[in-house]
């Protein structure tokens, strides 16, 4: 069966499309043919920055054909006295495309009713493609279109040709004033002839003959090999200069996707670095590369940046060193301009450039970052309390907070956002403030953003919760809380910061605690913060924490069990992963029976009562108050394990360790069950008496209490 | 090839292909893009072609003559084509290879960049397009100007001339670059820069500049009021300069500086509006 060639020729697409583009249009292809009724074999796409290509096996020759089947009037309208079609019936038969004596009359549950039969399908797949794929490329969604020229159209960049082949011959698709062709071309300056397709399937091999790597994956393969041999040719050349491991090129992978993006033909080149720029921090410089030249760093053994980069060029050019000569010129300049700033930022010391934060403004009605930062002293000497900082970090707490997000003031971070934090630690230690000090007002922005690394120090995490509270709680007393998929404050990434530093840290402190403490930063009144507002930040943040949970593969239930059960984020966190264990138990079936037999009847029970002994009547009753200590002797060892076997972990990730012994555990629990049956089979509760009555719901809602301590057991079916 | 055979190259090359060569505009802008001839003429239907040399002040970018790159006081190469034509990337191309840029030789790439100037309310997709690394020009097809859609599209070309003719002789710094025999660009802006330096980030009375602002705002609305576009968008430029020199004197807290971008922004949206009107393309002035 025929092979389907589409390929849509851009002008450069920005990198982030490319493979986005790519992934659309088949998809949408996929979607079309479906719609079409055209069965098709294996779908491959092509990407590269000139263009996005879908390659279709076996593409049915024609539509399927089936039978269409259209109910029309009722058989009562449909015939005359004479048993002759009505116009109704008449009607009916020309707009279904029937003749009118070729209806026919079938039962319904509502009636007997007349029905038309049409064989459908079987057009020509060449005569409905060209329409189907024109509007693909209209339809193709992109986060941001353009338009170009006089052309009809929009596009993320502007469409340059239309190449679509159906095996040898040519759909002419015509859209954004173009019509396809069997000419693709190749690199863009390697080999600027038009590439003439013969056939679809000659697509990928035609396309390397002309010095472009269409297969995405492929071209990654290359980018890396060519960056980790240009890396190693610096190692070989530095031989001993270099410790131990030699050079490695440090790339993550985001700037690896983004370089293969840039290039239909990768190479790669070695440059260096002038050693006086190495003087700058460490992460000044590997912003420098990755984020304005998408040049990756070299480091040695030891993990130090060594004085090299390797950037990637989209054709092996002629002459190297006139390149490199570019490269090396270009990033020097940007560096020149990075020590300028570091120079010329330490011109002040850090809690000088702290003055100027009265001049940032944070939100209008929540005033300047200066304000802000005074509100997340008394948040975090809060917070701090809460948790039981030793005196040494209450010390370093009190000489971080006058220069937290002083770093904001520098010109480093006005030009380099993503710098924040970095250079307040960069900064601070140049100043000659303590190691711990510096730290923790990096840790205090942590985590930047969903990927970024979450605070090293207790300190700073302090700092990085008490920031998010009194954002939050700000914006949530403005009323700026998010809507739908509106946020526009981000709010959501900061609940979700927060909860992965609270879940990280380990705290085991409740949170709504943790949150009242951080209101305190508004107690003077700027901005009406009352308990509703903490009520409603609580409950956010918990939402973000269930959102994390269920990235870790839990269930709905069971992380409302987990989050309804628990105080501390940390807790909640283990939690969802023991019930997710126990679930597993046949034990636990057991014990969820045990919990709801009690709890029914339990909900009558006075909060708060107290089983008072000398109220039993019956030695059932004193069997199972007697029952009750050592079950819950064995819930707190369910929950001692939980924690000492769950070391804390990022949210979303999901935790390293299990829970273990759970069986012997359970057994534990479970030796609950006998006596309370006996109690619920022996006894009768709601007996007139009104103390003994109130006892024994007493006695039912403590044996309730006992299993539902592992979790808010009533949202678990069992 | 000297700096300035590479502005005559630059002119010979778009002259050539029907562009008018423009000479410089005398009132002080940010970039090439505040020019008359191109935020006025992107606006409306008639076709249009022009290029030349812009002189650009970004009183905040001026490093006192130290960075070999950045200046308060340089050059763009300007070229605006309305409509954008199908083929304007390989014209761009042929415009280097007449420089002497063989892209075969080189790394050069059009690098996504989605430019934005939020005083005039103006924005465009396109690219930087870097050579070796170094970006040399910025290639924008307008989508909006002055809170205008633009039908049919411009494309902007902008090229950096001290940058390309750095690369061009080799030079380490913009003032090696040899502008004709004997004279090079520090000879003939060294002095400029590092007092306009001086001035800008040191001795800019911000009084006098807050007050010129609302001057030079409100004679800007009176002028519109009046039906004069020209001279109003005049004022619109000198606006804009006065709080370029108040933001890089770095007296404008965050807050501060929006409300101004907010107030020269709508200015040039006004004028933007008056000049479709005027022109009779705007149906329904808001």
């Amino acid at each position: 069966m025929p092979r389907l060639l589409f390929e849509i020729g851009t002008e450069e697409l920005p990198a982030w499309y490319v493979a986005r583009g790519a992934d659309a249009l088949a998809e949408g292809l996929a979607g079309r043919l479906a719609d079409l009724r055209l069965a098709h074999g294996a779908v491959r796409t092509f990407a590269t920055p000139r263009r996005l290509a879908v390659l279709v096996d076996d593409v049915a020759e024609a539509t399927e054909r089936r039978v269409e089947a259209r109910r029309g009037p009722a058989e009562g309208a449909a015939f005359d006295a004479d048993g002759r079609p009505t116009k109704a019936a008449a009607g009916f038969a020309a707009s279904a495309g029937v003749r009118p004596e070729a209806l026919v009359v079938e039962a319904t549950p509502k009636g007997r009713y007349v029905v038309a039969r049409r064989e459908v399908g079987g057009e020509d797949a060449t005569a409905v493609l060209p329409t189907a794929l024109a509007a693909l490329v209209t339809e193709l969604p992109a986060a941001r279109k353009m338009r170009w020229g006089e052309v009809d159209a929009a596009f993320v960049r502007p469409i340059a040709w239309l190449t679509a082949l159906w095996d040898d011959r040519v759909l002419p698709v015509a859209v954004a004033g173009l019509t396809a062709g069997r000419e693709t071309r190749g690199h863009r300056f390697l080999h600027p002839a038009p590439v003439v397709l013969a056939h679809a399937g000659d697509y990928e091999a035609a396309l390397l003959a002309a010095d472009v790597v269409a297969d995405r994956a492929a071209r990654t393969d290359a980018v890396r090999a060519a960056v980790a041999a240009a890396a190693a040719a610096d190692h070989a050349a530095a031989g001993s200069a270099v410790a131990d491991g030699g050079a490695v090129a440090a790339a993550p992978d985001a700037l690896i996707d983004e370089i293969v993006d840039l290039v239909e033909r990768p190479f790669a080149l070695l440059g260096r670095i002038d050693d006086a720029f190495l003087e700058l921090p460490d992460a000044v410089l590997t912003t420098v590369m990755i984020h304005h030249q998408r040049f990756v760093p070299v480091r040695d053994g030891a993990g130090r940046l060594r004085p090299r980069f390797v950037a990637v060029a989209n054709h092996r050019v002629p002459d190297e060193a006139l390149v490199r000569a570019g490269y090396e010129r270009v990033l020097a300049g940007r560096l020149h301009d990075a020590r300028f700033f570091w120079q010329s930022d330490r011109r002040k010391s850090l809690s000088q450039h702290a003055w100027s934060l009265s001049g940032i403004a944070f939100q209008k009605e929540l005033g300047s970052m200066a304000d802000k930062v005074a509100r997340v002293g008394v948040g975090a000497f809060a917070v701090a309390r809460t948790l039981g900082l030793s005196d040494a970090e209450q010390g370093t707490l009190e000489r971080a907070l006058p220069l937290f997000r002083a770093d904001l003031a520098s010109e480093m971070v006005a030009e380099l956002p993503e710098l924040e934090g970095t250079m307040a630690r960069a900064y601070a230690s140049a100043d000659g403030q303590p190691a711990e000090v510096a730290l923790a007002l990096e840790d205090g922005v942590l985590p930047r953003g969903p990927h970024d690394a979450l605070p090293a120090s207790r300190v700073g995490a302090v700092l990085a919760v008490a920031d998010r509270l009194d954002k939050l709680l700000g914006f949530f007393a403005l009323g700026k809380r998010p809507s739908g998929s509106a946020d526009p404050f981000a709010l959501r990434r900061d609940a979700v910061a927060l909860a992965r530093v609270l879940a990280a840290q380990g705290w085991r402190v409740a949170l709504d605690e943790l949150v009242a403490g951080a209101a305190l930063g508004y107690a003077d009144g700027s901005v009406a913060v009352d308990a509703g507002v903490a009520d409603e930040v609580t409950a956010f943040v918990w939402d973000r924490v269930a959102a994390l949970l269920a990235d870790e593969g839990l269930p709905t239930p069971t992380i409302r069990a987990a989050v309804a059960g628990s105080r501390s984020v940390v807790a909640a966190a283990r939690r969802g992963h023991l019930l997710q264990a126990l679930a597993g138990l046949p034990a636990f079936a057991e014990m969820l029976t045990l919990y709801k037999r009690a709890a029914n009847l339990a909900e009558l029970a006075v909060p708060g009562a107290e089983v008072d002994a000398a109220l039993f009547r019956e030695a059932i009753e004193g069997d199972l108050h007697a029952a009750l200590p050592p079950a819950q002797a064995g819930v707190e060892l369910v929950l001692e394990a939980m924690h000492a076997q769950l070391p804390a972990w990022d949210l979303g990730a999901g935790p390293s360790g299990e829970v273990r012994g759970l069986d012997e555990l359970a057994a534990e629990v479970l030796r609950l069950k006998a006596p309370l049956d006996a109690f619920l089979d022996g006894v009768m509760v709601m007996v007139d008496d009104p103390a003994v009555r109130k006892n024994r719901l007493a006695l039912l809602a403590a044996v309730a209490a006992t299993p539902r301590a592992l979790g808010a057991l009533e949202h678990l079916s069992g | 090839m000297t700096f300035q055979d590479l502005i005559m190259t630059l002119d010979r090359f778009w002259a050539a292909r029907g562009c008018v060569i423009a000479q410089p505009h005398d009132t002080e802008v940010g970039a090439g893009t505040f020019y008359p001839t191109t935020f006025l003429r992107a606006l409306g239907p008639e076709p249009w072609r022009v290029a030349g040399v812009a002189p650009s002040r970004r009183p905040a970018d001026g490093r006192y003559g130290d960075n070999p790159y950045r200046f308060q006081y340089y050059y763009q190469y300007q070229v605006v084509l309305k409509p954008s034509p199908a083929d304007v990337q390989e014209q761009y191309l042929a415009s280097l290879r007449e420089l002497g840029i063989d892209p075969l030789a080189h790394d050069l790439r059009f690098v996504e960049d989605n430019w934005e100037s939020p005083t005039l309310g103006a924005w465009g997709l396109g690219w930087e397009v870097w050579l070796d690394g170094m970006e040399i020009t910025q290639f924008t097809y307008f989508q909006q100007v002055g809170g205008q859609d633009c039908r049919p599209v411009s494309v902007e070309l902008t090229y950096g001339l001290e940058r390309i003719a750095m690369y061009l002789q080799g030079a380490e710094h913009a003032y090696d670059v040899v502008v004709t025999a004997g004279t090079t660009i520090g000879d003939l802006r060294r002095d400029f820069e590092r007092q306009h330096c001086q001035y800008n980030f040191e001795l800019v009375d911000t009084d006098l500049q807050r007050l010129l602002f609302d001057r030079f705002e409100a004679e800007a609305l009176r002028l519109l009021e009046a039906g004069v576009v020209h001279p109003a968008y005049e004022f619109v430029l000198r606006s804009s300069h006065a709080f370029n020199l108040l933001d890089a004197r770095g007296v404008l807290s965050h807050t501060e500086r929006q409300a101004y971008v907010q107030r020269v922004r709508r200015l040039a949206e006004s004028s933007a509006r008056a000049y479709l009107m005027l022109r009779g393309q705007l149906e329904e002035v808001a």
